[in-house]
C-alpha cells in the first residue's frame, strides 16, 4: 500500500465550522457559569473586581453563547450531523457495554463511531439545558419587556431559581465533559484544535 | 376618561370590600396625605361601603350594596382587599346575610365585580394571593383576577400598600381613566421600575460592597434583598406619610412584597433564592449547589482515582503517544522516499 495514502486525511473528526463554534461557546459557557456564581453569591474567590465587572463578563458571554449555540444548531441541521450527537436506539443498546467499561467491570474498551453513549447523553444534556438557560437568562435580562414570561414562571424570583438550577446542571455537564476529555488521552483533545485525531 | 370626567359634579361611587384580609391595606391607606383620608371621603368620592369604617351594619350594609348594584351598574369603583376563599363552601369569608343565606365573598365579588365600572385589587393578597394564599393555603384562597377572569382587574400590590399607590390609582381612574398597566396589571406609574434600579445603595451593589450582617450600611443583596426582582417605587416615594423612610433605608432588605410570588417565592427572606422543593425534601438553593458540587467532585475524583489505580489513564496516554510516534515515523519514511 502507498504510504502517502496511509497518511491521507480524508475527513476531519471535527470540521472547521464546528471547531470555531466550539471555541466560541466553550469559553462563553465557562464565563457564564463562573460570573453567574459570583452574581448569585458575590465572593472574592471568583476573581471579579466588583459586581459591575462580573455582570459585564456575564452579559458579553451570554450573547456570544446565544449566537454560537444558534449557529451550532443551524449547522447541525444543515450538515445533518445532529445524528452523531443525539442518542438513538443503538445508543441505548450500547449503553450497558459503555457503563460496564466506565465502572471498571470490563477492561476492554468498546469501540463506538465518533461519540460513545456517554458523550451522546452529555451533549444531549447540553442541547436540552442550554435553551432553558438562555431563555431564563433572557427573561431576567429583559425583565421589563419579557414580563409575560415572568408571569408564566409565577415570578422573577422563581425564574432566578430555575436559571440557577439549570446552571448547576450545565456546570455538572461541563465538569464531566472536561474530565473525560482530559482522561481519554490527548488525541481526542487534539482533534478539537486541529480537527484530526 | 374617568367614570364621570373631571367636569362632573357627582362624586364617583366607591365600594370597598374586605374579604380574607388583615385590613393592613385599609389601615395603610388611612395614612395618606394630600389628600388625607377625610378630605378624600368628603370631597373626592362617595364611599358608600367600607367593610371596616362604615357606620352601617347588618342588613343596611347589604341594602347599600344591592341598591348600588341596581342603580349604578357600570358606574362604581369596586375595591377588593384580600383573597377570595374557595374551600369549605366558601364560608371562610362571609360578607353578610342576604335573603336569609350567607352571602360569601366569592358570591359578592362575582356579583359586584360583574357590574363594576372599574375593579381594583388593593394589596398583594387581592392582586396575587399573597400571605392568605401562601402554602398550604387551607382556605383555597385565590386572587381577584382568578374569579373575575373576563374583567380587567387593576392590581395595586403591596403588603401593605403604600397609601399613595392606591390613592393615585383611584384618582387617576376618576380623572383620566385606567392608568398604563404592566403585564401583571400593575399601574406603571408606581410599579414601572425595580426597587434595585432606584435604590440609594445601588452604587454599593455595582462596586461589590455588600453588607454581611443586617444593620451594615452597604448593599443588602447578600442578605437576600429582593430589590432586583421587585417592581415598586419605594426608594423614591418612601413611606410614613411624609416620605421619610423605606425598608432598605431602615437597614432591612426588601422582601419583595409587591411581587406575584410573594411570600412563598421570596422566602426565606434573608436568602437570595427561594428554597428548592422536591417531594419530601426542602432545601436552600445554595445548599443544592453545594451538594451538587460535592457529588460531582466525588464522582469525578473517585473515577479518576480508579483510572489511575487500574493504569487506564496512563494506558490511554501511552497509546496516543505510541500512535503519534508511529505517524511521525511514517512521515519520515515518506520524506526519505521522496528525496
Amino acid at each position: 500500500m502507498d504510504l502517502t495514502l496511509k497518511l491521507k486525511r480524508k475527513k476531519p473528526r471535527h470540521s472547521l465550522v464546528a471547531r470555531v463554534l466550539h471555541w466560541l461557546y466553550a469559553p462563553s459557557v465557562l464565563t457564564c457559569i463562573w460570573s453567574g456564581f459570583y452574581i448569585n453569591r458575590p465572593a472574592k474567590i471568583y476573581g471579579f473586581r466588583n459586581m459591575n465587572s462580573a455582570q459585564k463578563a456575564h452579559f458579553i458571554a451570554q450573547f456570544t453563547l446565544i449566537f454560537a449555540f444558534l449557529a451550532r444548531v443551524y449547522y447541525a441541521f444543515q450538515k445533518k450531523n445532529y445524528k452523531e450527537i443525539l442518542p438513538n436506539r443503538q445508543t441505548i443498546q450500547n449503553l450497558p457495554r459503555f457503563v460496564r467499561y466506565e465502572l471498571f467491570l470490563n477492561s476492554k474498551k468498546p469501540q463506538f463511531p465518533k461519540y460513545n453513549p456517554g458523550q451522546k447523553l452529555l451533549f444531549t444534556g447540553f442541547v436540552l439545558l442550554l435553551p432553558l438557560q438562555i431563555l431564563t437568562g433572557l427573561a431576567l435580562y429583559f425583565q421589563d419587556s419579557w414580563q409575560k414570561t415572568t408571569k408564566i414562571a409565577k415570578g422573577l424570583n422563581y425564574l432566578r431559581q430555575l436559571h440557577f438550577l439549570v446552571a448547576l446542571g450545565n456546570a455538572i455537564l461541563v465538569a464531566g465533559h472536561l474530565y473525560f476529555v482530559f482522561t481519554q488521552g490527548f488525541k481526542t483533545l487534539k482533534s478539537i484544535f486541529t480537527g484530526y485525531k | 376618561m374617568g367614570l364621570d370626567g373631571p367636569e362632573s359634579k357627582t362624586k364617583p361611587v366607591v365600594l370597598w370590600l374586605g374579604t380574607n384580609t388583615c385590613a393592613g391595606d385599609l389601615l395603610s391607606f388611612l395614612n395618606n396625605n394630600n389628600p388625607g383620608y377625610q378630605t378624600w371621603v368628603n370631597d373626592y368620592v362617595d364611599l358608600r361601603y367600607d367593610y371596616l369604617l362604615g357606620v352601617s351594619q347588618g342588613p343596611q350594609n347589604i341594602e347599600i350594596l344591592d341598591s348600588t348594584l341596581a342603580d349604578l351598574p357600570g358606574r362604581y369603583i369596586l375595591i377588593v382587599e384580600g383573597t377570595i376563599p374557595t374551600n369549605s363552601y366558601e364560608f371562610c369569608s362571609v360578607i353578610g346575610i342576604k335573603n336569609s343565606e350567607y352571602w360569601t365573598a366569592l358570591q359578592a365579588v362575582r356579583e359586584l365585580g360583574a357590574k363594576a365600572g372599574h375593579i381594583i385589587a388593593a394589596g398583594t393578597c387581592a392582586a396575587f394571593g399573597g400571605p392568605y394564599a401562601a402554602a398550604p393555603n387551607p382556605t383555597g384562597s385565590v386572587p381577584l383576577q382568578a374569579i373575575l377572569r373576563e374583567r380587567t382587574v387593576i392590581n395595586v400590590p403591596g403588603c401593605p400598600i403604600n397609601p399613595e399607590w392606591l390613592m393615585g390609582t383611584i384618582n387617576h381612574l376618576i380623572l383620566y381613566g385606567v392608568p398604563e398597566l404592566d403585564s401583571l396589571n400593575r399601574p406603571r406609574l408606581f410599579y414601572g421600575q425595580t426597587i434595585h434600579d432606584q435604590c440609594q445603595r445601588r452604587a454599593h451593589f455595582d462596586n461589590g460592597v455588600f453588607a454581611e450582617n443586617p444593620g451594615e450600611p452597604w448593599c443588602m443583596y447578600k442578605l437576600g434583598c429582593k430589590g432586583p426582582t421587585t417592581y415598586a417605587d419605594c426608594p423614591s416615594r418612601q413611606w410614613n406619610t411624609e416620605h421619610v423612610s423605606w425598608p432598605v433605608k431602615a437597614n432591612t432588605p426588601c422582601i419583595g412584597c409587591t411581587s406575584p410570588e410573594f411570600p412563598d417565592g421570596d422566602m426565606p427572606f434573608f436568602e437570595h433564592l427561594p428554597d428548592v422543593e422536591l417531594p419530601g425534601i426542602r432545601m436552600q438553593a445554595n445548599q443544592v449547589g453545594r451538594w451538587a458540587g460535592l457529588f460531582t467532585a466525588l464522582g469525578i475524583g473517585s473515577h479518576l482515582a480508579a483510572n489511575i489505580v487500574t493504569g487506564r489513564l496512563a494506558g490511554n496516554y501511552k497509546r496516543d503517544l505510541a500512535s503519534s510516534r508511529r505517524k511521525r515515523l511514517l512521515k519520515k519514511k515518506i520524506l526519505r522516499k521522496k528525496f
